[in-house]
């Protein structure tokens, strides 16, 4: 019981990571895509930030006194991974107002029908 | 939403807050968890829920195009160029020390001219996304 709780950070990465890529997967509208590829970047981020924590750590700033502090270096992997996840989020939906307008609708199947018929 | 006098009157409150709040984590990046990135996104943050309240047109009297433009652009340029000044004073590309006759006060100076850049660019990219999907109208 002690390691599920110790653990408990990598249980929710688990459960996000899994929601994300079902709905990835299972779902034929492409905003609800975008939002599953989003919650599934989200676990990554929760991944790195909790391996990167030491305990009893501060934030690494150099001062007097602090000898124990956090792993900077995921920290700015996620900082640079975030801003990239905007940006994929922000051509995805650039991407997703195209194909409304070619095609009439955002739903995959519709468009695979249409384009099957041409 | 311009009907709602709840959420006007809660905006008309909390958009300086929001901005305030955005320029106390840019300037206090260098000492604590801050720094331009999060800075930019809540300082575009603020003019979004302007934007969503009161309609993106009037956010975009305050804002127009080109000036957002202007500060992707410039903030970019005001990285590079911190870089380049380290170089041209004799040091590596980005190293702050020569900026001032103290290492320390050098290196404190760069940090700050760097984030700035990196908060104008943050902010403008934010408020350009958001004001682009917006404004988008099917033909």
């Amino acid at each position: 019981m002690a390691d599920f709780e110790g653990l408990y950070n990598y249980w929710i990465v688990i459960v996000l990571a899994m929601a994300g890529l079902y709905i990835v997967i299972a779902r034929g509208n492409l905003i609800k895509k975008l939002v599953g590829l989003n919650i599934f970047q989200a676990s990554v981020f929760v991944l790195y930030i909790s391996f990167s924590k030491v305990s009893g750590g501060t934030a690494p700033i150099l001062e007097k006194g602090i000898d124990v502090y956090s792993n900077p270096l995921p920290h700015v992997l996620i900082l640079t991974a975030i801003v990239v996840g905007v940006a994929t989020t922000a051509l995805g939906l650039a991407l997703v107002v195209r194909i409304r307008k070619e095609y009439g609708t955002i739903e995959e199947d519709d468009i695979h029908s249409q384009d099957e018929s041409m | 939403m311009k009907d709602y006098l709840v959420l006007r009157v809660i905006t008309k409150l909390l958009v300086p807050f929001i901005l305030l709040f955005g320029l106390y984590v840019q300037f206090h990046g260098d000492f604590g968890p801050g720094g331009g990135f999060q800075a930019g996104v809540i300082f575009a943050a603020g003019f979004v829920l302007y934007a969503m309240v009161f309609g993106v047109a009037s956010a975009q009297r305050i804002l127009p195009e080109g000036i957002l433009r202007a500060g992707i652009a410039g903030g970019v340029l005001i990285y590079a160029s911190v870089g380049l000044l380290g170089l041209i004073l004799g040091e590596n590309y980005l190293n702050y020390s020569p900026l001032s006759h103290v290492s320390k006060e050098g290196q404190h100076l760069g940090i700050f001219l760097i984030e700035l850049g990196v908060g104008t660019t943050v902010a403008s990219v934010m408020m350009t996304v958001f004001f682009t999907f917006a404004t988008w109208r099917e033909k």
